[in-house]
């Protein structure tokens, strides 16, 4: 593993920390109206207006199975610049609370297992232990190019290692 | 209340903030971690201290000083509310209550009382230290000055800081003006001037610094002492006019890059600075909007009068400007027609050129940039897709050759299609000319997509066969760079035999959407006025007797309708009084059944992302005044859908 | 006219300023506390506001903050009031936008001299 430092923004989705690398971040924003758009995926059901500008908010939820709760105050929507099929693009991601941005260094990283996850594994680019926690480092081009379908994970899973 | 005795006002109001206080303590006695309990304590503390040495209760003011010290370290977590700085604050309370009525104290008490209070709190204050002046005798400082650029905006004001200057003595300021931008870049709320004044004055460089107490942590301020040197000339000390304070400096600046215009003259101006230019005038017509809309609802005629006037004026720029850039296709159609005879001439086929959408408008510059490409694309046409005449005998087409030019818009993008009717793409040959050239593998799978973007690439066209007419340096992958560097995109389909379609995709600069704008359930969206052919009324009853065979007769003729409501599954239950938008394009009709219709609605297209381009029934969204998001519909999808609809209820029978 | 907004919770500074600034040919206007200070700045019309930081229901800071981002509220000079000279608070109000300040207690010729130094004359 290289020994490199990202600097990361974390955030919480039903009890997981996910990190983001600061570097796509442009802006965390308070929940704002959002406009469903029907016969969109749930994965990426609505869009908002960001500074004039009508961005896809992306509940990445949809990714890792997780429920919908309802939304408390703490319900931050971060926007992202992330390449989409080739083209950078203003994203909006819903986070249930996010934290400060952190330092995470490649050495307390691990890849994901492949037996035994229960998500997509390769929706995950990388695993960080850090005070006995897990944070989850996304792959947002794989998350994207798959629009969040997750597969169930089935015994195929666990005879592909 | 306000017009009574200041002093007297007070004193009541002292009352009743030792009062709070007082019961403040109580409760957190009770309650200890109570944060907003100490907070309110704190805010009565700190008032009556800041109240008390407004109108001269100065021992009132230091006492209560010590007070309020101790439940700032309380307020800031340093210090628990223990019970014993409880007390000791509560039991100061009587005290406090004399020192505000003006009752003689006893001094020595406050002292006990404090100590008390310092013992619970084991803390130290410090306190305010004290600037000292100077002295005298006549100095002369140069001084340099620039402020923050976000200082006008901050409410700060070079002009009365010049003035305070010019009160310590004799000055003399000339502005810089090197960090201006040019007229085109220049924000007017952005402060870029810098000064120079030259002083003489008795005071010291405390008082300049004094001038300056309010920006000096964020402005840069150098301050030369040249009372030693001789100060007497300073030629080219311009006394500059800085500008009247409430235009923003802007208006003083060395404006022009020198080129002016006079009416009837010509101007270049770079095509970025019309990019600008542009998506202000949208953000204008969005911002112009939002006014309408607040105008309408206010009472004040002033307002909506002056609101009326923004929005003629806007509509206005926006006119011109969209005359300045957006021009029809046409004028690009009509140099081809000159082209396809020189073509027939050259490759001795006949050939028909047909045109369709000529007036969809386009950016100026954009039709300029794609002369060239469709140049190309049309010869391609005519010299590799279009059979000869015997060849086309024997495969039973007409003798006439025929290649269409199309555009229209879609959303936020033009489309221009050249089809024509001829061979189409061999694929056999692309491969092996792909293969040939180093493109791909011998043997690789590839879409049938991908194989007819291989036409694209880079080194396929260094091929055999260069005519004369192709071969002039334009290839398809200088096609393919030309439109990719309008941001826009590329694609072939083709059938063997039957012919091929070229299909261009532009982005819109500045696409402004004249559209109806209807509800939905609890959500707006945009139809393009251009395809409303009507609107009717739907009611209940016509509802009712048309569900599972959703037709309604317009005048004799049988027209399919759509319910907005069931494709968007926004499970709300219908309005009382809906409303069918009757859309066409070309010959296809569909009626589109709404809950409401909102009004007309002209305003910027904006782009929707690549997760929502191909959800089907909306070509871009809108921005509404209010700020909300308002979806454009798709109409060409919505009426194939209506179509396809009504085929398959009337083959159902 | 000049127009003046004084946002305070104590109806006596209130009061002192206000006969302060009426004196000067000032026209002065009140309120209570952060928000309602919002409410009457954001109409527009005011050409300085004298504000306490420390007040209930929203606070000073919060209230310039806020302004700050409204179309009336760009380029107003705003004043609060600070005891003594903590750094802190100076920085923090000059970070939420406010154009500078006056120590308390201060007596109305003070008050007078600063708000003639940021008003635009």
């Amino acid at each position: 593993m290289t020994q490199d430092t990202i600097e990361a923004l974390t955030f919480d989705l039903q009890g997981e920390t996910f990190a983001l690398e600061a570097g796509y971040v442009r802006e965390v924003l308070d929940l704002l109206p959002e406009t469903p758009v029907p016969g969109a995926p749930a994965f990426v059901g609505a869009v908002i207006n960001f500074r004039g500008r009508v961005i896809p908010l992306v509940d990445l939820r949809m990714a890792f199975d997780m429920a919908v709760t309802e939304t408390t105050i703490d319900n931050r929507i971060v926007v992202i610049e992330h390449p989409l099929d080739g083209e950078p693009t203003l994203i909006g991601l819903r986070a249930d609370k996010v934290h400060e941005v952190t330092s995470i260094t490649a050495d307390t990283t691990e890849e994901a297992p492949r037996v035994g996850m229960r998500w997509r594994a390769d929706f995950i680019r990388r695993l960080v232990r850090r005070n006995g926690d897990v944070i989850v480092l996304p792959d947002l081009d794989q998350i994207f190019a798959a629009r969040g379908q997750s597969a169930p994970v089935t015994a195929l899973h666990t005879a592909q290692r | 209340m306000s017009g009574l005795d200041p002093i007297e006002t007070f004193r009541q109001e002292a009352q009743e903030l030792l009062e709070q206080v007082e019961q403040g303590l109580l409760d957190l006695a009770r309650r200890p971690g109570d944060r907003a309990l100490i907070d309110t304590i704190f805010r009565g503390l700190h008032t009556l201290k800041g109240s008390g040495a407004m109108f001269g209760f100065d021992a009132l003011a230091a006492f209560t000083h010590h007070c309020e010290t101790a439940f700032d370290r309380v307020r800031k977590g340093e210090v628990p509310a223990s019970p014993s700085l409880v007390s000791a604050v509560l039991a100061a309370q009587d005290h406090m209550r004399a020192l505000a009525e003006g009752t003689p104290v006893d001094a020595g008490a406050g002292e006990a009382l404090l100590a008390d209070l310092q013992a619970a709190i084991d803390g130290g204050d410090a306190a305010p230290a004290a600037a000292a002046p100077t002295a005298p005798g006549l100095n002369t400082f140069k001084i340099r000055f620039s402020l923050p650029a976000d200082a006008l905006i901050n409410g700060a004001r070079p002009l009365p800081l010049l003035d305070e200057l010019r009160d310590l003595g004799e000055a003399r300021v000339r502005v810089i003006t090197d960090d201006v931008p040019p007229l085109d870049q220049l924000v007017p709320a952005e402060c870029r001037l810098a000064w120079e004044v030259l002083l003489t004055t008795k005071h010291d460089r405390d008082a300049i610094d004094d001038v300056f107490i309010f920006v000096i942590d964020e402005m840069t301020l150098e301050v030369e002492d040249l009372t030693a040197a001789a100060i007497v000339e300073e030629p080219e000390v311009v006394e500059a006019v800085v500008v009247q304070e409430d235009v923003p400096v802007a208006a003083n600046t060395p404006a022009e890059t020198g080129r002016a215009a006079k009416s009837g003259d010509t101007v270049r101006v770079p095509a970025e600075r019309l990019d600008e230019m542009m998506d202000r005038v949208g953000e204008l017509v969005i911002a112009q909007s939002r006014l309408k809309q607040l105008a309408a609802s206010s009472t004040d005629v002033a307002l909506r009068a002056v609101a009326e006037e923004i929005e003629r004026l806007a509509s206005e720029m926006r006119d011109t400007m969209m005359v300045v850039r957006m021009v029809p296709i046409a004028q690009l159609f009509g140099r081809f027609r000159r082209l396809i005879h020189d073509l027939e001439r050259d490759t001795g086929k006949q050939i028909e050129l047909s045109t369709e959408g000529e007036t969809t408008e386009l950016d100026k510059t954009v039709i300029e940039r794609l002369a060239d490409p469709l140049i190309h694309l049309i010869r391609n046409s005519a010299d590799h897709g279009l059979e000869g005449a015997e060849q086309r005998a024997a495969a039973g087409k007409p003798a006439v050759g025929k290649i269409m030019l199309a555009a229209r818009q879609s959303g936020a993008e033009v489309v221009i299609t050249i089809t024509d009717d001829g061979r189409g793409v061999d694929r056999a040959r692309v491969r092996a000319k792909a293969e040939e050239n180093g493109l791909i593998q011998p043997g690789q799978v590839l879409s049938d997509n991908e194989l007819l973007q291989l036409i694209f690439a880079p080194g396929f066209s260094t091929a055999a066969a260069i005519t004369n007419l192709s071969g002039r340096g334009v290839g398809m992958d200088v096609v393919k760079k030309t439109i990719e560097g309008l941001r826009g995109s590329i694609e072939i389909t083709s059938t063997p035999g039957e012919g091929s379609v070229v299909s261009l995709r532009i982005p819109l600069t500045l696409a402004i959407i004249d559209g109806l704008l209807v509800r939905v359930g609890t959500g707006r969206y945009v139809i393009p006025l251009a395809t409303v052919e009507e609107c009717v009324e739907l009611t209940p009853a016509q509802d009712l007797r048309s569900t599972g065979r959703n037709l309604i007769t317009l005048r004799d003729e049988l027209v399919p309708f759509l319910r907005l409501r069931e494709q968007f599954k926004t499970g709300t239950q219908p309005d009382l009084h809906q409303k069918i938008v009757v859309v066409a394009t070309g010959q296809d009709r569909v009626g589109l059944v709404v809950d409401q219709i909102l009004g007309d609605h002209q305003t910027v297209i904006k782009p929707l992302s690549s997760f929502h381009a191909d959800v089907g029934a909306f070509s871009g969204a809108t921005i509404m005044g209010d700020g909300g998001v308002a979806l454009i519909l798709d109409i060409p999808a919505l009426v194939s859908l209506g179509q396809r609809h009504d085929a398959q209820l009337r083959a159902a029978g | 006219m000049t127009a003046i907004l004084t946002v305070d919770d104590s109806a006596s500074i209130r009061a002192a300023i206000k006969i302060a600034l009426t004196g000067e040919g000032y026209n002065v206007t009140e309120a209570a506390h952060g928000a309602e200070g919002l409410d009457k700045a954001s109409a527009g019309g005011f050409d300085l506001i004298v504000t306490d930081l420390n007040m209930p229901i929203m606070d000073g800071l919060t209230m310039i903050r806020e302004l700050r981002q409204r179309p009336a509220g760009a380029g107003v000079p705003i004043l609060f009031l600070t005891t003594e000279s903590d750094a802190d608070v100076k920085a923090q109000a000059k970070a939420a936008g406010a154009t500078g300040w006056l120590t308390k207690p201060f007596d109305p010729e003070q008050l007078v001299r600063v708000v003639k130094k940021v008003l635009a004359k």
